[in-house]
């Protein structure tokens, strides 16, 4: 890396916050050959300003937890240059009546909760590993969380934006009210845009009460087709849950079917009623109602699993998504695949939603066999994170192709003609 | 190309009865509920399938003829209006429910279907459309979706946009794709999202999976009034910040009230100069507790009536008085012109009781029927546009309820879109960077701006120069030639 690109970078952002071959970061394999931390917008407008006319690639980097998704980053012998979140992590703009909130896209999700929670607030998608994830790589990667089912995604929550193009323009759209049609919804490009066509600088949300009231029914079912039948169950009846997880059993056989439901208290109990009741039904072994602490403990756990920063040398976690109703027929398909190539499997999925992230352990050979035979089966599937030890020579980490995928390369052209950020790790 | 030689090609690809040329029935086409500007289209084509309207569009592409998508012409900000003429694409022999999987909460339609209609259909088999707009008995899912539009229940469930799962779109160049078919997050760009809200200004949407919900067990709908709109803007408020999430939160004004209290015999006392309409749904359990919880606060805000509407009949009614508010001012005056303003929630009493002020210095009525709980205001000037003195202060008005709207940090529209009426305020909340971006987007998607072309951006741009501009400051920024040369396509992996 040039050190002429260096000292520029330090004369605009201060040299504590520019480190030449910073040991730490990688993104599978290719080491940055700087990280710089820009504290304002501005400066990270300089950043990229800086970067294009360097010829370097730029790598956004929020918590570092969701950095092995994607594809491998190209950089076809540019200098690469980690741009660390961390200081853009204010709350920028936050009047508790409005229900809205403007934060820097480097604070975490915990930090992000931590401001609106004593307010009787909340912002209910569960992104996991609050503690690290920032705001920013959550939207880049479009994270979602278990309470989907009664709340939405970041889709249905994501007012404003303000990010840093290619080249160092800042663009900004939507705004801060709850309703908003002024102009093209640039947000929704940005979110699961893996940072390809800009660095979010800061993003703005639509807020939520606090329930009231809120409770755990876990049934415990032996098999799938009890599992399928609850489900069909549920779609059917009035009930409305405001997440509907099928795990994986810990340590046991079998699999659970954890129901959260919130909201007014006597809504609460009606649900701790009937669900039970629903489950015996189908055929649950048992279930049992979870609060407090208990209950959670156990969201925690859930929210967590499809966490992509500490995995085992050989392991691999994916996502797969399909329509609500193929849910329990796709993870039995991931479970009959794994099988046969020796892998074990935890998981986690919305199974109202048709949404699930897997995580497999096994041979790096198999786990690559696995992979490639379950991402061309599947409607939808992408790799989330590979261990140390996994298969780097995975195939495609998309799976399937969605279609449009010619609108999306010129997007992406239109945005950043030089490929500059992120480049070879989205799919265009 | 010539016109008959237009017409006749046209007629070969959608038949006689599908293409319009008499010059009074285009008429009919040359604006949208925005009267802004009118200008009538060269010709109107009704196709009936898919191909057919690819057909069309490569026809329009070939020949660099404007084409502009109309659903029924409802929209408030000139999206429909064919101000470069050209064709006007009308989707409204196609408008049939294809397909409705209930268990994947998901139906397929044609983007002409009424939203009424479908709503009907769909409330049969105990589902409905959470995307209502006051103008559902005549607007289209398409235009719906094209405007990304709003309606009395976002507060929610959301705007259209969460009730959008994929689109069936054509491109300029006659390609034609699904963006998706209900599978949660498909890798690669939200086009589905993105194209929600474009106004037509990109491509034609051919069939669209919705989002269909069941409907909630039970449902409570109360009508408070009041002697005056501020305590109902404050209730509104209090109920918000309170972290109650009810289903929606309307008032009407005095105004909104007198129109529509003969029509619907509503015997509304004379004194009441606002109504708050207040729905919660949801499971039967606590419904009613939460309900007057909420009636509480009204109460204490000074409420002088509390009507609750027990039957679903009485419900309707309800509903139909304020859905058809709106409808009604044509009895007040000749003219009207609602602004469609959000501002952050908080700020409402505060900018009601600046339309009042801005409504006795312009000597104009301005009637309020809007979606409160959202903080999306619809203040509605109503004026004799014959009268040159009466057009600039109703002008007047509208300037000045846009320029309090942004000062207390609100936007430029929040369901209606920005059309030709909000064209020029664009520039007032976005920079060129933000709108750059923006065309960066249309770009893309519409090289040659075949679809709805003069829209959207303020007039002083031309969308596509705009991104070609930015383009070339962002390539000669990153020393484009000088990267390819050393690098090839190695760039793009
Ligand atoms: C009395 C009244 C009440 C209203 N209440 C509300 C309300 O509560 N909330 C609200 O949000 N709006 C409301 N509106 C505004 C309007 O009804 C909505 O914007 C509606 O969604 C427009 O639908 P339409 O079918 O009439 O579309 P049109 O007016 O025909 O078109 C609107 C836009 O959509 C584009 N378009 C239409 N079909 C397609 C397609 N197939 N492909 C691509 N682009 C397409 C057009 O080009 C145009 O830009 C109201 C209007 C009236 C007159």
């Amino acid at each position: 890396m040039s050190d002429a690109l260096i000292s520029s970078l330090s004369a605009a952002l201060g040299a504590e916050h520019c480190v030449a071959g910073d040991g730490d970061l990688s993104f599978r394999g290719t080491r940055p050959d700087a990280v710089v931390s820009p504290g304002t917008t501005e400066e990270t407008a300089d950043v990229l300003r800086l970067a294009a006319a360097a010829g370097a690639v730029v790598v956004p980097w929020g918590g570092g937890t969701r950095q092995r998704m994607g594809g491998p980053l190209s950089p076809a012998g540019r200098p690469v240059l980690a741009l660390r979140t961390t200081r853009l992590n204010r709350v920028l703009d936050y009047t508790p009546e409005d229900m809205t909130i403007s934060v820097g896209a480097g604070a975490t999700m915990a930090k992000f909760a931590a401001a609106i929670v004593p307010n009787g607030q909340m912002f209910p998608v569960d992104v996991a590993l609050p503690g690290r994830s920032t705001v920013g790589g959550a939207l880049a990667t479009a994270a979602d969380g278990p309470r989907r089912l009664g709340y939405g995604t970041f889709r249905d929550l994501f007012l404003g934006v303000t990010v840093v193009e290619a080249g160092g323009s800042i663009a900004k759209a939507g705004g801060m009210t709850v309703k908003n049609v002024s102009g093209y919804d640039m947000m929704k490009l940005h979110l699961g845009g893996l940072g390809s066509l800009g660095v979010i600088v800061s993003a703005n949300f639509k807020l939520l009460p606090t329930p009231r009231a809120a409770a755990t029914i876990a049934c415990h079912f032996d098999a799938l087709p009890g599992i399928l039948a609850m489900l069909d169950a549920l779609h059917a009846s009035k009930l409305v849950p405001a997440a509907c997880e099928l795990i994986s059993a810990e340590g046991g056989e079998g699999f659970g079917l954890c129901l959260l439901t919130d909201g007014l208290p006597q809504a609460v109990e009606r649900h701790k009623r009937d669900v039970p009741k629903i489950a015996t039904q189908t055929g649950a072994r048992d279930s049992q109602i979870l609060e407090g602490e208990e209950h959670a403990a156990l969201w925690a756990r859930i929210n967590d699993l499809p966490q992509a920063a500490d995995l085992a040398p050989d392991e691999l976690v994916f996502r797969a998504a399909c329509l609500p109703s193929e849910m329990v027929a796709t993870v039995g398909n991931v479970l009959a695949v794994a099988k046969a190539n020796g892998a074990t499997v935890t998981f986690s999925a919305r199974a109202l939603n048709g949404v699930g992230y897997f995580r497999l352990r096994g041979e790096p050979a198999t786990l690559g066999r696995a992979w490639k035979s379950l991402a061309e089966t599947m409607p939808a599937a992408s790799l989330v994170s590979l261990g140390a030890g996994s298969p780097e020579a995975a195939p495609s980490p998309w799976g399937r192709m969605p279609g449009g995928l010619d609108v999306m390369r010129r997007l992406k052209r239109e945005f950043d003609p030089a490929n500059v950020l992120n480049p070879g790790r989205f799919l265009v | 190309m010539n016109a008959s030689a237009l017409v006749s090609e046209l007629r070969a690809l959608v038949g006689e009865r599908g293409v319009v040329v008499d010059p009074d029935a285009l008429m009919t086409y040359n604006a949208d509920g925005c009267v802004m500007d009118t200008h009538a289209p060269d010709v109107v084509v009704l196709p009936t399938t898919t191909e057919q309207i690819v057909a069309v569009v490569k026809l329009a592409a070939k020949h660099g003829i404007p084409l502009l998508a109309r659903g029924a012409g409802t929209g408030l900000s000139g999206g429909a209006t064919p101000v470069r003429g050209g064709i006007v694409l009308v989707t409204s022999r196609m408008e049939k429910v294809l397909e409705i999987d209930r268990r994947n909460n998901r139906a397929r339609v044609q983007p002409g279907i009424i939203n009424f209609e479908l709503t009907a259909i769909l409330k049969a088999q105990g589902y409905h459309f959470a995307a209502d707009p006051s103008s559902q008995k005549a607007c289209t899912v398409g235009g719906n979706i094209a405007n990304n539009s709003g309606g009395p229940h976002c507060i929610k469930y959301g705007i259209t946009g969460s009730h959008v799962l994929g689109v069936q779109m054509v491109l300029a160049d006659g390609s034609i794709f699904w963006t998706n078919d209900g599978t949660p997050e498909l890798p690669g760009y939200d086009l589905t999202g993105i194209t929600v809200g474009s106004e037509g200004t990109f491509c034609v949407m051919t069939e669209c999976w919705i989002k269909i919900l069941p409907l909630p067990e039970a449902t409570r709908v109360v009508m408070a009034l009041f002697t005056d709109i501020l305590p109902a803007a404050e209730t509104v408020s209090q109920v918000i910040a309170g972290g109650f999430l009810p289903a929606a939160l309307e008032v009407m004004d005095g105004g909104a009230l007198k129109a529509v209290n003969d029509a619907y015999k509503m015997g509304i006392p004379p004194e009441a100069d606002a109504a708050l309409i207040i729905e919660v749904d949801g499971v039967e359990d606590g419904l009613d507790d939460l309900l007057a919880e909420i009636i509480a606060i009204a109460k204490e805000k000074g409420a002088i009536e509390v009507r609750p509407a027990k039957t679903p009949e009485e419900q309707v009614k309800v509903w139909a008085a304020r859905k058809n508010a709106f409808g009604a001012m044509g009895r007040l005056a000749p003219t009207y012109h609602l602004v469609d303003t959000v501002v952050p929630r908080t700020k409402l009493p505060a900018i009601m009781r600046d339309v009042k002020r801005i409504a006795k210095e312009t000597g104009l009525s301005i009637v309020n029927v809007f979606h409160a709980g959202d903080g999306n205001l619809h203040p509605i000037v109503l004026f004799d546009r014959t009268n040159a003195d009466q057009s600039e202060r109703a002008h007047r008005a509208v300037e000045e309820v846009m320029r309090l709207s942004l000062e207390y940090g609100g936007v430029i529209s929040g369901e209606h879109g920005i059309g030709i009426e909000k064209q020029e305020f664009m520039s007032q909340l976005f920079t060129e960077a933000d709108l750059a971006a923006m065309a960066a987007v249309h770009r893309a998607l519409d090289p040659d701006d075949l679809f709805n072309p003069g829209k959207m951006f303020p007039r002083k741009f031309e969308a596509n120069d705009l991104a070609s501009e930015r383009r070339r400051v962002a390539e000669a920024g990153a020393g484009l030639p000088a990267l390819m040369a050393k690098h090839g396509d190695k760039l793009w992996v």
